[in-house]
């Protein structure tokens, strides 16, 4: 069914006669103008540590620099000659092998930052390391060719810096029923529907109502089409996989949405990494298969492509505490149908040649797999949203 | 004076007024109001909790936890540390609504998103919250001296690790950067300078200034074209000679103070009183002087901060948090928290605190705070967190803020004043006639409902 057929039937359709001109307007969304290609970035939060992830099971000096954390052959699946998966990765690894996954290692940027917070809004922002964007990627993206809150969603409670874009923001909901429901309190409702479009001009305050009108409507129409499918697929039983889900209902509810943003928490071992880790991955890996499944038996994985990362890798050395210490460079995975270099993208992670902090060195900007992210899958200028040209790249 | 301008002068130089304090200003000259506000915050209190816990631990001397129960005793301090954070910043709240000297704590809060600092160390950041407060209306180069020798500062931007053998650029460049000149207006040749004239400006554990003579480099420099043998505060005074400092000074004053749209002939005339002698108590006393200030365009133009909606809020209903930790969750979803800035650059500020989810939730912040409306909103976990720990509050949890509401106090200001007049004093910006006209239509039981209504207004966003 076509969202405009849908939205003729749907409750929408007769509130429109109480709402002014505008609003109507505004539901009437052409959705052509959309890319129907959904990209979902996950953040592994707190910085994974790529080496125990993605693991140079040959190198010498990956274990010596990490005597009690490194991973032997048992707790390995061997990938290449070389690198290996974290045994917990197994559902990864089958990916990789149908050619459903794109590896790149060693990526980063210049002047590697190792505070969470910055090298977050590094990565969100798409900024060099010394310059302060307030609007995030996929936001410039939202402001320049989607023009529609409900055109990002972050599957949480609060936006992040990464869907917020200059004149609009995206939206932040992993409960789409609570979000329609706190948007459509009675109070806020006579509000607008005693609005004209007359005042909607003024400064600041016209910005205030367009910003509330926008709000009700996408939580309205994410409320609406979401709800008209139901995840049959049997996620494992933690918050992330639950993000994932409800990530699925959304791109298989055929919602015009085309950006998503999942954070998952808990990557920060600096302490007793080894247990931490193996359980983090166990999660990460079992929730992408099932999401994956969903899509695929829905035929909208050909259409979807996830991008995992994170704020930095770890440091080679291990320290005192069986943990690691925040580093620079780290993998990067592509997960999708249509990738046009499965498997190991590039060259595997240095140990020789480090920082000054003992930390990996970059080879590849994140900001050149989001460039090529957004020319060749988005199909929009990157130029534009990245305000510089990066190096394309060609794994899409 | 306007009734209008007095409202306008005190939303922006405070928290807004009642109707009691507006009544008895109606009466005064426009002189008398603006020297009164001057007056009143001639002194100011440092604010203080009890941090005695920490002082055997930050007066003795450096050295590396070994044992494990001194990493033992260091992590508890941590942890403490954290907890007094949390009531500093609530009690950083209650002096903003009750403080007399509100102008001082308005500039404290200005200044603190213009020399941004963030520190966990309680100890340190008390001492450099107050430097805040006892240079908001003060001498600005002076000011921006003693910002440089603070500990938390030094830590926060790295300038413990600028040593002579290995100049660390961090606090050079974002002095001229973020809170002197602005970017692009010094070269790279300028920072590599300044960086060295900082080199060894350190602190001793309790947190006083110390140089530490071996890694300072006592060479010749060149900054700004000038050549000497400078030190951190020689570069400081070449800075102050730049107009552009005073220029980049004037224009956050005037987004803050006047109007987030810009206006190049304002902001340089406020540049010419600034750059005289760098007096920010000149610059505010003309500022609030100027014809300029009080055109209709500027009043009610702003976007309230989510600290200036809390305050504003608190300031009509006096509201007793009964949680702390519930204070500075309200703070978290609407996306500011005192002591915590996003990053060296501060809060942006402006539109920038509106999307969907924070707009709907500051319209719903009254009826939150003053009706038990429930407040659904999971805050997100930290990068530090552990995966439980991340995800400990994002249950769907129906949340009601727990307050003790101090309606007496309303009731006693407002309960012979008319609803026009409430209305009046509670909103300043124009309201939209079709919001106006549903208002006049609604009936409202009592002068409360009627209260919680007019905050629940896109209007009572502006100030």
């Amino acid at each position: 069914m076509k969202r405009r057929d849908f939205l003729k039937q749907s409750s929408l359709a007769s509130s429109l006669f109480f709402v002014p001109s505008f609003i109507s307007a505004f539901q009437k969304v052409n959705s052509t103008t959309l890319s129907h290609k959904k990209l979902v970035v996950i953040q592994l939060a707190g910085g994974n540590d790529g080496l125990n992830t993605i693991v140079p099971f040959t190198n010498d000096i990956y274990y010596q620099n990490r005597p009690e954390i490194s991973l032997q052959n048992q707790d390995l699946i061997k990938a290449t000659s070389d690198l290996g998966f974290h045994k917990n990765l197994g559902p990864l690894k089958q990916l990789y092998d149908k050619g459903y996954l794109t590896v790149i290692n060693n990526v980063g940027y210049p002047n590697p930052n190792r505070s969470h917070f910055r090298s977050t809004d590094i990565w969100q922002t798409a900024s060099a390391s010394n310059e302060f964007l307030s609007s995030g990627w996929l936001g410039r993206y939202l402001d320049e060719y989607v023009k529609k809150p409900y055109g990002g969603i972050e599957i949480d409670d609060s936006l992040s810096l990464i869907l917020k874009g200059e004149t609009l923001n995206g939206i932040a909901t992993k409960n789409p029923a609570i979000l329609n429901r706190n948007m459509q309190t009675a109070y806020f409702k006579k509000v607008l529907n005693t609005q004209s479009d007359a005042h909607l001009s003024e400064h600041n305050l016209g910005y205030l109502y367009q910003t509330m009108i926008e709000a009700q409507s996408s939580a309205k129409y994410i409320f609406e089409t979401s709800k008209t499918y139901k995840s049959k697929q049997d996620y494992p039983n933690n918050p992330f996989a639950k993000q994932l889900k409800t990530t699925a209902e959304f791109i298989n509810s055929n919602l015009s949405s085309s950006v998503y943003y999942v954070a998952m928490g808990g990557f920060d071992t600096h302490a007793g990494q080894i247990n931490r880790q193996s359980k983090l991955l166990d999660m990460y890996a079992s929730s992408i298969e099932t999401f994956v499944k969903d899509l695929e038996a829905n035929d909208t994985f050909k259409d979807t492509l996830i991008l995992t990362f994170s704020e930095f890798g770890r440091r080679l050395k291990q320290n005192a505490g069986q943990g690691t210490d925040h580093g620079a460079a780290n993998n990067v995975f592509l997960i999708g149908k249509n990738l046009k270099t499965p498997g190991f993208y590039n060259e595997s992670p240095n140990l020789v040649d480090l920082d000054s902090n003992g930390d990996l060195k970059y080879t590849v900007d994140f900001r050149s797999i989001y460039a090529t992210i957004l020319n060749s899958w988005l199909a929009v200028n990157d130029e534009t949203i990245l305000n510089k040209s990066f190096n394309k790249l060609s794994f899409i | 004076m306007k009734t209008k301008h007095i409202q306008h002068l005190y939303f922006r130089a405070g928290f807004g007024l009642d109707y009691t304090t507006l009544e008895q200003l109606r009466k005064q000259s426009k002189t008398t109001i603006i020297s009164n506000l001057f007056e009143a915050s001639r002194n100011v209190e440092p604010l203080e909790i009890d941090l005695s816990g920490f002082e055997s631990y930050f007066n003795s001397g450096f050295k590396k936890p070994e044992t494990e129960e001194d990493k033992a005793k260091q992590k508890e301090l941590q942890k403490s540390s954290r907890e007094k954070t949390v009531e500093f910043n609530a009690l950083w709240i209650d002096r903003l609504t009750s403080s007399d000297a509100i102008l001082a704590e308005k500039m404290t809060l200005f200044w603190a998103n213009v020399f941004v600092c963030r520190d966990n160390a309680i100890y340190h950041m008390q001492r450099y919250n107050n430097m805040l407060r006892r240079f908001a209306l003060g001498n600005f180069g002076e000011f921006v001296k003693a910002m440089a020798r603070e500990a938390s500062m030094s830590k926060y931007l790295n300038n413990r690790q600028n040593v002579k053998a290995s100049p660390n650029e961090n606090f050079a460049r974002e002095l001229m950067e973020l809170f002197t000149l602005g970017v692009g207006n010094y070269s790279e040749a300028d920072i590599k300078a300044a960086a060295r004239a900082f080199t060894g400006w350190s602190f001793k554990r309790d947190g006083t200034f110390h140089l530490r003579k071996k890694q300072h480099d006592f060479g010749e420099k060149t900054f700004f074209g000038q050549t000497g043998i400078f030190n951190g505060d020689d570069i400081i005074d070449i800075i102050l000679q730049q107009k552009q400092c005073a220029r980049f000074i004037c224009d956050k004053i005037y987004r803050y103070f006047v109007n987030p749209e810009p206006d190049a002939q304002h902001i340089e005339a406020l540049t010419n009183q600034f750059y005289k002698n760098y007096d920010i108590k000149a610059l505010m006393f003309y500022l609030f002087n100027s014809d300029w200030f009080y055109d209709q365009k500027n009043i009610g133009s702003k976007i309230k901060s989510p600290i200036e909606l809390l305050i504003g809020i608190q300031k009509t209903v006096p509201i007793t948090f009964q949680k702390k930790k519930q204070l500075l969750y309200l703070q978290k979803v609407m996306g500011q928290v005192l002591l915590y800035p996003p990053n060296v650059a501060g809060w942006k500020g402006d539109k920038n605190w509106i999307d969907s989810n924070t707009l709907m939730l500051r319209l719903k912040l009254p009826a939150i705070l003053l009706n038990n409306a429930v407040i659904n909103v999971d805050e997100k976990g930290t990068l530090e967190d552990d995966f439980e720990a991340y995800y400990a509050s994002k249950n769907n949890k129906q949340r009601f803020i727990k307050t003790t509401i101090h309606w007496a106090v309303f009731e006693k200001e407002y309960i012979n004043v008319s609803q026009q007049d409430l209305k009046n004093t509670l909103i300043i910006a124009k309201i939209d006639p079709d919001t106006d006209a549903l208002l006049s239509r609604l009936k409202f039981e009592d002068q409360k409902n009627y209260c919680i209504q007019l905050m629940s207004i896109p209007e009572y966003q502006l100030c």
